[in-house]
């Protein structure tokens, strides 16, 4: 093996997940040194050097959200935010299988440096194997004192404390995420106040994905400047990449940031299925702008490059579309998908998600008349920037990123009430 | 203070305001549907998106606290574009029904589409539909189509009449307004939502289709329900909108109540007791002057009372506490040296009434027992102190409590019991003159005249001088 993985460094075997195949590959060491050996400034500095991003899709720098809290309130809250609901992505529910205990080590690395006594998992209620393997992670560690009162014999505490969410996509997004942990609907709130000034239960507190708090001990056990060298300058480190869609191998990669998306789907994936053309590539998760074939030539898997390209690194779930796919009918299972998940707190979001996807099924079942693109690019521009939270124009990127690039698809659609590729996808 | 600027225009704003209360209280408007003054902070109607300089995105200008030297724009073509483009969303699945709706003519949708949405909608889509007219309770009807999910009325349940009994349910554009728990919504504040909802979702089961609102016109008027002594709305029709020839009792009709805002008093809310004033104000009236049971001339009524009292030797009053102060006090210089006087409660909780809570309603069920207390103290009638002529005040009054005495009666509604008063004289209800009520904490409300009394029904004050 020649590259650094983070993640990817063990063989999965029936019982890799377990404690002690933790601990025999080296797992909690790194807490051990930071509890022992560092302050909790220094765990801070670490990180920054490390310059790891958020994995969650916004690409966010870690040390810099944790920065942003004042340490001096008595009450700071972590939560861990593993609603991993983005179509495409699941790279969490693989970490949560197979390597809970790197997550807990790197939340209790995370809570010693920002000065929390309990922490939270938000984990996605659809989540079933994942959840027991973290429930039996988390009796695990604290069975062997690593999570809960005095962790390694220190005078440092906390709790890791597991919500499962009801099943809302928007219970992803940070605010929603934490009034869904206080009880209430899954409603976002309003920013500011930033959640890093008044957060959980009007607390400070810092929310982090999966797998940037996974990556934590890593990043303490060989330090930060071994892991600003991989990856691009900008964008360091590895990361987990899920392609699904039209490929002979889809699965989970894990690469280092400014990789090639031609490799990955080539080489690592094996190609498209059925040997067809590429047709386009969803680069970071549903929600990211489409990008075509001669977009993704020389482009790299980093976030500047793809900011660069149009679209957005996002959570890292490629999803590839082979030559014959319809893009109309494609665009109408993801605007499905934004209206169902709408909150409903928004007027913008509300009512302009089902309404374009009203007009997309319309259109998608040969109904569509003169007019419906420019109606949808305006139904778009109304609700982009104007709601709450991200999730309006979530659903409003896809839709302006299919309309710029599958224009004629859409018109050859509404002028012949079928679409320009009928019948089944051969693959 | 802290100076901003609003449209070019420098502004003074309070520290911790908002940028919405900053120019409301400034005269600038901003379009605003799920902000309220008394309650919390939404931010989810989106209509009052403002262009903040140095942001990169529209603001609410409902959740913008302001800050030093802060530039907003109101009618940047930005700013009109998304306001447009929202009143577009909101009127998307909004049935446009106002021609059946209560609530136009004071309707915040309506007149936000005519003022900032688009002439033409660009939908061509089927509107989606929800339920219409949902029984809330025996007072409120909910029409889930027209309400644009503001969540004021939730907000007005957890927030201030704390019975929490009000949510949204499901998610996206199937959410719609909903008692939780399957209950009716029966909180004793409930119909303030209605005054509270910025379109024709929640409406008066009561009030539901008796007027078009613009053939109505408010009148300043104090609730007598309770010690509190809310200020409200009287809500009469408009002289030029008289009926002429059929109905003509509508012309004299409360066609419904609404709180007044009074930050002394009663904020911006009333109980339902309180909306329910003008049905406890049209109960059957005494009309006309009686002498043991038999209709007299007003002349005929005061003669007698005069002789009574003249050739009393120990007259008592009892007086009422629905009594104005310039009534009381109008008694108190022409009648009160000649006789003993008592005072009394007219009115007692009723049954399964709220008797009193920590927001507005008082025990005490009389809107000027303090004036009362204040100038004559207070003293129950005794029949053991062998009064020959008695003037009870006021009604709900039980005549045999008075032993043998002869009894005047003044009073506005007609007395429940057989045995009658020996003389019996109609007078004019609280929204028939104008006057002052002092609450319990004795803070003076005025209450202007809605109607005009009816013939034979004189004002107590003018009596006084008659006896």
């Amino acid at each position: 093996m020649t590259e650094t993985r983070v993640f990817f460094n063990f063989d999965v075997t029936a019982d890799s997940h377990t404690l002690a195949a933790y601990r025999q590959r080296g797992g909690y060491q790194a807490l051990e040194k930071v509890l022992k050996g560092m302050q909790p400034i220094d765990v801070e500095n670490e990180v920054k050097a490390s310059g790891l991003r958020g994995r969650g899709g916004a690409g966010f720098p870690t040390g810099m959200k944790w920065s942003f809290v004042n340490k001096q309130s008595p009450v700071i809250y972590l939560c861990c935010n593993a609603d991993e609901g983005e179509p495409g992505t699941f790279k969490d529910r693989w970490i949560f299988e197979n390597t809970s205990h790197q997550l807990i080590e790197g939340m209790i690395i995370a809570s010693y440096a920002l000065k929390v006594r309990h922490s939270f998992i938000y984990i996605r209620g659809e989540f079933d194997l994942p959840y027991r393997r973290l429930m039996e992670a988390l009796k695990e560690a604290k069975e062997a004192g690593l999570v809960g009162e005095k962790i390694l014999g220190t005078e440092f505490s906390c709790d890791i404390i597991v919500h499962q969410g009801g099943g809302a996509y928007v219970c992803g997004e940070e605010s929603s995420l934490l009034t869904s942990i206080e009880g209430f609907k899954g409603y976002p709130k309003n920013k500011p106040p930033f959640p890093a000034v008044k957060g959980l239960y009007q607390k400070p507190t810092v929310i982090n994905n999966v797998e940037t708090l996974a990556t934590i001990p890593w990043i303490l056990a060989n330090g930060g400047a071994t892991y600003a060298a991989i990856g691009t300058e900008k964008c360091s480190g590895t990361k987990l990449f899920g392609v699904s869609g039209h490929v002979n191998r889809p699965g989970l990669f894990e690469k280092p940031m400014g990789y090639s998306y031609k490799k990955l789907i080539y080489e690592d994936c094996g190609g498209i299925l059925g040997g067809k053309e590429l047709k386009a590539v969803i680069p970071g998760g549903s929600s990211t702008p489409v990008l075509l074939p001669s977009e993704i030539e020389t482009l790299t898997m980093d976030a500047e490059a793809v900011q660069a390209a149009g679209s957005m690194l996002g959570s890292g779930g490629v999803i590839v579309i082979a030559e014959g796919t319809c893009m109309v009918r494609l665009l109408q299972v993801l605007s499905r998908f934004y209206a169902h998940e709408s909150c409903g707190q928004c007027t913008p979001c509300r009512e302009g998600s089902a309404w374009m996807n009203d007009i997309i099924t319309r259109i998608s079942r040969g109904k569509g008349v003169k007019g419906d693109l420019e109606r949808l690019e305006c139904i778009t521009k109304g609700i982009m920037g104007n709601t709450v939270c991200a999730l309006g124009d979530a659903a409003s990127m896809p839709v302006n990123g299919f309309l710029k690039k599958f224009r004629h698809e859409f018109e050859y659609f509404i002028e012949h009430g079928r679409s320009m590729y009928d019948g089944r996808l051969e693959i | 203070m802290i100076e901003i600027t609003i449209d070019n225009k420098t502004v003074e704003a309070n520290e911790g305001e908002t940028v919405l209360q900053a120019a409301l209280r400034n005269g600038i408007e901003i379009p605003h549907f799920c902000y309220h003054p008394c309650l919390s902070i939404a931010g989810n109607c989106r209509v009052c998106l403002v262009k903040v300089d140095g942001r990169p995105k529209l603001m609410p200008a409902c959740n913008q606290t302001v800050a030093p030297n802060m530039v907003v724009e109101t009618e940047a073509p930005e700013v009109q574009s998304a306001r447009a483009a929202v009143m577009q969303f909101i009127m998307l699945n909004h049935p446009g029904d106002c021609g059946i709706c209560d609530k136009a003519g004071e309707c915040r949708v309506q007149e936000y589409q005519f003022k900032y949405g688009m002439a033409e909608p660009i939908s061509i889509e089927p509107k989606h539909h929800k339920k219409k007219f949902n029984y809330l309770s025996e007072r409120i009807v909910l029409d889930n189509e027209r309400c644009i999910l503001c969540s004021r009325c939730v907000r007005f349940t957890r927030e201030v009449s704390k019975s929490a009994q009000l949510g949204i349910v499901e998610r996206g554009s199937h959410s719609y307004v909903a008692r939780l728990d399957a209950q009716p919504f029966d909180d004793p504040y409930s119909d303030n939502v209605l005054g509270i909802c910025p379109t024709g979702a929640l409406l008066s089961r009561e009030f539901m289709y008796k007027s078009r609102v613009w053939y109505l016109e408010p009148v300043r008027s104090v609730c007598t329900r309770c010690a509190r002594g809310c200020s409200v709305n009287v809500w009469r029709r408009k002289k030029h909108w008289y009926v002429r020839s059929l109905g003509e009792e509508k012309n004299i009709t409360a066609y419904r109540i609404s709180p007044l805002e009074n930050p002394e008093i009663n904020g911006r809310w009333i109980c339902n007791t309180g909306f329910d004033l003008h049905k406890f104000m049209a109960r059957p009236r005494a009309m006309a002057p009686m002498m043991a049971g038999n209709t007299v001339t007003v002349d005929e009524a005061s003669a007698e009372a005069n002789r009574l009292l003249a050739g009393a030797t120990n007259p008592a009053i009892i007086l009422s506490a629905h009594a104005s102060n310039e009534e009381l006090q109008a008694f108190k210089e022409k009648l009160s040296p000649r006789v003993q006087v008592y005072t009394r409660e007219d009115y007692c909780p009723a049954e399964g009434e709220v008797v009193e809570d920590d927001l507005l309603i008082r025990a005490d069920k009389n809107p000027n027992s303090y004036s009362v207390h204040a100038m004559f103290g207070q003293k129950a009638f005794s029949a053991a102190a062998g009064h020959d002529v008695v003037i009870v005040w006021g009604d709900q009054v039980d005549y045999t409590s008075l032993g043998n005495a002869k009894i005047i009666h003044l009073t506005s509604y007609a007395p429940e019991q057989e045995t009658r008063a020996d003389v019996l004289l109609p007078i004019s209800t609280t929204f028939e003159r104008s006057g002052t009520f002092c609450n319990f904490e004795g803070k003076t409300n005025r209450f202007e005249q809605v109607f005009d009394k009816p013939k034979l029904v004189q004002h107590a004050s003018d009596l006084f001088g008659r006896l």
